[in-house]
């Protein structure tokens, strides 16, 4: 019901009792992000602001969340979407502990990210995209990262990880909690 | 001396006897003949007779109401309405051919994205009154059914000059 | 002006023009996915890439501004390549259902793959599936084909006013939709059926029904609001409308039309449709032909006038008749001694009906609505009602300019509100004089005679202020009284108080009338005190409302259901009833019609007939019919000549419509159009005390104006479609006990309704909105009587 009626409604004034999902530390976190910018492109800040929504949700955002940041920052919510839903880094369904992302692009791809990729598939019989069943760990492929110098490479987590092997991504995870 | 000539011609009864060898040679010649209806001259799979509306091996009907033979067609027989049917495809809820006006010029067929309208080898099909010409999308679909068999082996027997 | 040369062609462009702009000006073509003349650039498609002399590459045509000799080839072999790699790329997804597509015949991608694709694709992958949107009961979706030229999207933000679609996703795997399931409630969202350049987005009523080079195309002129949207028909068969769309009038209507106009053809083959005359015989129906249904007029209406006299016969029609049927009911009512005429239905005020313009309308025309700099709407709600007019005004108030609004719903206009004050019906009058007490101080100018007097109770408040300087300060501003300000129980003091608040602010007053010859049934007579061209009438007759309370013996309808569309539907309902004989020349017939009349004409709707329509602005807008009448339906104009000559009446020997509008022009041609009323003082203006009172706001739901629109059925399963419900704010809601979604009873005057209650926090205090026009709700009375609500 809540959903609907923000659907039909950009509203003007924010009214505080309508923001309830996030928590007054996020917010305050947000308005850093809005801070920096004119105070008529409020919108501006909704990357960041989806980042620390969805950390403080546990690694995924949900459409109660997003129709939130759409009101705050005062944006339809099909915006907010469309951001959330481009962007690889931002995920719609809850994912693991710790989300393993394995560019593929061509850098990475011409020096073996093939093999990386079907070693974790076989690793953790999952699929691309998929969750292992015990949480722990969430598999993606991403577009390029922007480290094609060490290429193959992966980020988990904040942490960039390069000229990787089989054997090197092994010990990795053998060190992830 | 013509007069003469023609006299003893007509008196040997040579034109006759010509004439007899004619017939002569065509007595001991192989038969060209068929003796329709018990026997019948072979038909190319191309030929193009009496029009049926096929289905898919799972019963559903072909036809997806695009029109495209309706607008081909030069002498204006196709007359074809179009819904969405409950499932929410597109059929046709008309689909008529007036054999009177049809000139079995083949475009229907050449026309049909999905090969649902074709024209059958029948040419051996009469009405007693105008209204049997007039082919409904129930008829239509009657004679695909029923010489369904006879349809595909000709589409198939034609399909690599296509 | 710059100078440049397109294909060898020497040309001249304005300064900062887009190459596709200069192009299409010189009649050159370049094709195009995602550029549209009316909506912002986004240079996504890249079909309309071109070769510039001294440019590396081939440049985006509708990206790229001219410049001063800029030499440009749109045909060069490597303007050519692009346009074909392009082509080729935006093939690779697309699936080849032109087949099944409605598109399929009136395609851009398949004109446009005519002429720049290739036969056969490079591509052997499997191609991309999207799921099918519900996008509502309008627009038909299969997002398949979409090629992401974003013309919706931007239609959504840009011209509709609320971005409901966007595309999200990323790369191959971007989806054009809502995302979240959820229809979308434009009013103008039909536009994206013609933006769409595929058929990714199809109209929901035609799908499947036709194929474009069956269709023929004619003109014709919507009937319903008062802009008089400029339409094309598409016609089926020669006989039957499947689609409406519409045609180009930059003056009126730009490209778009409302939802209303586009698809309330679908009413024409609604099982409501009068197709033979009938006539009621002891209480039974009887199907007749013409003759004897003419002559049963005849007779009975000749018996009531002999019987009780001609003042006790009145005349209704609806003000979406047009101009040609207007006057003739007219004419023929007054020849026969019959003054009691009046199309104004829904109007409860009518005192100042002897001072009132020649014809009310919107005082400048359509297109000058978004060069206004402040503008005050008051009991409008512009979007809903006039959704062109909302759209030239949202233009104007996201350019910057004020627009300002008195309401008695907090309405969601989409568009910047500058001030806005949202108060019950009751108060409106409180309100107009507070903004005219702040102008006076303002622009100190000397207060009419009796001004003083009349708000010496009145206080002025912020917002009077505000919108008493936005008024002045704009050089071009205006003052708009929407349906609900015209059919208000104090229509007459608003009226005076928004021309005081005009003249004080040097802006104009401007009528946005609820229906599509409003404006066309004042200057062609169809009121009790006026004949055609706004001259007195030798004798007034009773208006409306009147003819229905004191209920008259016989009444003749043109095209009107009183019982619902009547300010007081249960009296008119009573009325109709009670009287000895009632005609109706009606398009539909419905149960209750059935039980009041006694004989039923069947009369051509719009786009059966030939008609005039005279909209806001008074563009007299005239069209040929353009489908043959239903069964043995005739058009309304005919059957009225028909009826005079039976009468006997003089002057009805018209052989063709034209000669009905001659006749009305010569009569009109002097028409004064001056909204302007001399100012008489109302009375004395107290502070409103009646705090408990509940008063009904009489808003017309969406679809509910006229008798098509009402069977329309796509219309009616829209979200604006809404049922019948009490509509209620939180607190109000809390004082009397009732719960959103709860049923209610409202009881007014004795009669008792009840619906479901709708908590809306939009509506103003001390006041319930229960939508008009809906045979639910017909039993309660639209003017100020006190309304109880308790639960049930």
């Amino acid at each position: 019901m809540r959903t609907t009626k923000l659907e039909k409604k950009p509203v003007e004034v924010v009214n505080n009792s309508d923001l309830m999902l996030i928590s007054k530390q996020s917010y305050a976190a947000i308005d850093k992000w809005i801070a920096k910018y004119h105070p008529e492109n409020r919108q501006a800040a909704v990357i960041p602001a989806l980042h620390i929504v969805q950390e403080e949700n546990g690694g995924h955002l949900t459409i109660a969340l997003m129709d939130e940041l759409a009101l705050y920052l005062n944006m339809p919510t099909i915006a907010v979407y469309e951001v959330a839903s481009f962007y690889s880094m931002f995920e719609h369904k809850p994912i693991g502990k710790h989300k393993v992302s394995i560019c593929t692009n061509i850098s990475c791809m011409l020096r073996g990210s093939e093999e990386i990729v079907e070693h974790l598939k076989k690793k953790f019989a999952i699929n691309l995209g998929e969750t292992t069943t015990d949480g722990k760990f969430t598999v993606k492929e991403v577009e390029c990262l922007g480290a094609c110098v060490g290429a193959p490479m992966c980020l988990i987590g904040r942490e960039y990880h390069e000229y990787l092997t089989p054997e090197k991504i092994d010990a990795i995870l053998e060190k992830l909690e | 001396m013509k007069i003469i000539t023609d006299y003893f011609k007509s008196l040997v009864l040579i034109e006759l006897l010509k004439g007899l060898m004619l017939t002569g040679k065509y007595l001991f010649k192989k038969n060209v003949t068929v003796q329709y209806p018990e026997e019948k001259t072979p038909i190319s799979p191309r030929f193009r007779g009496l029009h049926a509306l096929r289905r898919y091996p799972n019963g559903e009907e072909r036809c997806i109401a695009c029109k495209l033979c309706e607008a081909v067609c030069p002498a204006l027989a196709i007359t074809i309405e179009s819904e969405q049917r409950e499932d929410g495809s597109r059929r046709t809820k008309r689909y008529d051919i007036d054999l009177t006006k049809c000139i079995f010029c083949g475009y229907c067929e050449e026309s049909c994205p999905v090969d649902s309208i074709v024209e059958t080898h029948i040419f051996e099909y009469h009405g007693e009154e105008r209204s049997d010409l007039y082919m409904t999308k129930d008829k239509l679909l009657a004679v695909g059914d029923r010489y369904e068999k006879d349809i595909a082996a000709n589409r198939a027997a034609d399909a690599k000059f296509r | 002006m710059v100078s440049i040369e397109i294909d060898g062609k020497k040309i001249q462009a304005r300064d900062g023009a887009l190459v596709i702009e200069a192009a299409d000006d010189a009649g050159v073509y370049i094709p195009r996915f995602c550029y549209h003349k009316k909506l912002s650039i986004a240079a996504n498609c890249r079909m309309c890439l071109i070769e510039v002399e001294k440019a590396a590459k081939p440049l985006p045509a509708c990206a790229t501004p001219v410049t001063d000799g800029m030499v440009i080839f749109t045909k060069s072999p490597k303007a050519i390549d692009a346009q074909k790699g392009v082509m080729e790329f935006l093939l690779i997804n697309h699936p080849l259902d032109c087949p099944i597509c409605d598109q399929g015949g009136e395609c851009e991608l398949q004109d446009i793959a005519m002429g720049y694709g290739s036969d056969v694709s490079k591509f052997t992958e499997k191609k991309r599936v999207v799921k099918d949107k519900n996008l509502g009961p309008l627009i038909a979706t299969d997002m398949t084909r979409c090629i992401h030229c974003t013309r919706c999207v931007r239609f959504g933000a840009e011209v509709a006013g609320v971005r409901e679609l966007g595309a999200t996703g990323r790369g191959e795997h971007t989806e054009i939709g809502t995302y979240i399931t959820s229809n979308v409630s434009s009013e103008m969202s039909g536009n994206v059926i013609d933006l769409c350049p595929v058929g990714a987005l199809t109209s929901k009523p035609f799908r499947f029904s036709a194929r474009a080079w069956e269709l023929v195309e004619r003109d014709t002129i919507a009937p319903h609001d008062c802009i008089g949207s400029n339409l094309k028909v598409h016609v089926c068969n020669g006989r039957e409308v499947v689609r409406v769309v519409p045609r180009e009038n930059e003056a009126i209507n730009e490209t778009w039309i409302s939802d209303r106009d586009r698809f309330s053809y679908e009413a024409l083959y609604s099982d409501d449709r009068l197709k033979t005359p009938m006539l009621k015989e002891n209480g039974a129906w009887r199907e007749v032909d013409w003759e004897t249904a003419l002559q049963a007029v005849i007779v009975g209406i000749n018996k009531t006038i002999t019987d009780s006299g001609a003042d006790r016969v009145g005349a209704l029609a609806a003000p979406t008749s047009t101009l040609e049927e207007l006057y003739l009911m007219q004419k023929l009512m007054r020849q026969m001694g019959v003054n009691n005429i009046d199309h104004r239905l829904r109007q409860l005020d009518f005192s100042d009906q002897q001072q009132a313009p020649v014809f009310p309308w919107l005082g400048q025309p359509i297109n000058n609505l978004e060069n206004n700099n402040a503008v005050l709407l008051i009991g409008s709600n512009v979007r809903k009602d006039q959704p062109i007019a909302a759209h030239r005004l949202r233009k104007a108030g996201v350019r910057g300019s004020k627009i300002m609004t008195l309401n008695a719903v907090d309405y969601d206009f989409y568009m910047p509100i500058m001030a806005k004050i949202i108060t019950s019906p009751m108060d409106y009058k409180h309100q107009l004089a507070g903004i005219a007490k702040a102008l006076l101080a303002q622009t100190k100018q000397p207060a009419p005679n009796g001004f003083e007097k009349l708000v010496s109770k009145v206080k002025i408040t912020a917002s009077h202020q505000a919108i008493a300087s936005a008024l002045v300060e704009g050089s071009v501003s205006s003052v708009l009284l929407g349906p609900q300000a015209i059919n208000h129980p104090e229509a007459s003091t608003l009226r005076m108080l928004a021309q005081l608040i005009t003249l004080l602010s040097q802006s104009q007053l401007g009528y946005l009338s609820e229906a599509g010859n409003s404006v066309g049934a004042w200057m062609a007579g169809m009121l009790p005190h006026r004949v055609a061209g706004g001259k007195d009438a030798d004798k007034t007759g009773l208006n409306a409302l009147e003819m229905l309370h004191k209920g008259l013996r016989a009444y003749v309808l043109l095209g009107v259901e009183p019982e619902i569309e009547s300010a007081e539907s249960v009296i008119a309902s009573r009325a109709l009833n009670d009287a000895d004989f009632v005609v109706s020349l009606t398009s539909f017939s419905s149960e209750a019609m059935r039980q009041y009349a006694d004989v039923m004409l069947p009369i051509a709707p719009f786009a059966e007939t030939s008609a005039t329509f005279i909209n806001a602005e008074g563009q007299w807008q005239s069209v040929a019919g353009v489908v043959p009448p239903l069964g043995e339906t005739r058009p309304a104009w005919k059957v009225l000549r028909v009826l005079g000559n039976l009468f006997g009446c003089s002057g009805f020997d018209y052989i063709t419509s034209d000669d009905v509008l001659t006749e009305v022009k010569q009569l009109t041609k002097d028409c004064q159009t001056d909204n302007t009323v001399v100012w008489c003082c109302p009375a004395p203006i107290t502070t409103n005390s009646n705090a408990d009172i509940l008063v009904r706001i009489a808003e017309v739901q969406m679809y509910a104006g006229d008798s098509l629109q009402r069977r329309a059925q796509a219309l009616q399963n829209t979200h604006d479609a809404d049922f019948a419900a009490i509509r209620i704010n939180k607190a109000c809601a809390k004082k009397f006990g009732l719960k959103d979604g709860v049923k209610a009873t409202a009881a007014q005057n004795g009669t008792e309704i009840t619906l479901p209650v709708v908590v809306d926090d939009n509506v103003s205090d001390n006041s319930v909105l229960i939508h008009c026009g809906l045979r639910d709700s017909a039993a309660l009375s639209t003017d100020f009587t006190p309304i109880s609500i308790r639960p049930v």
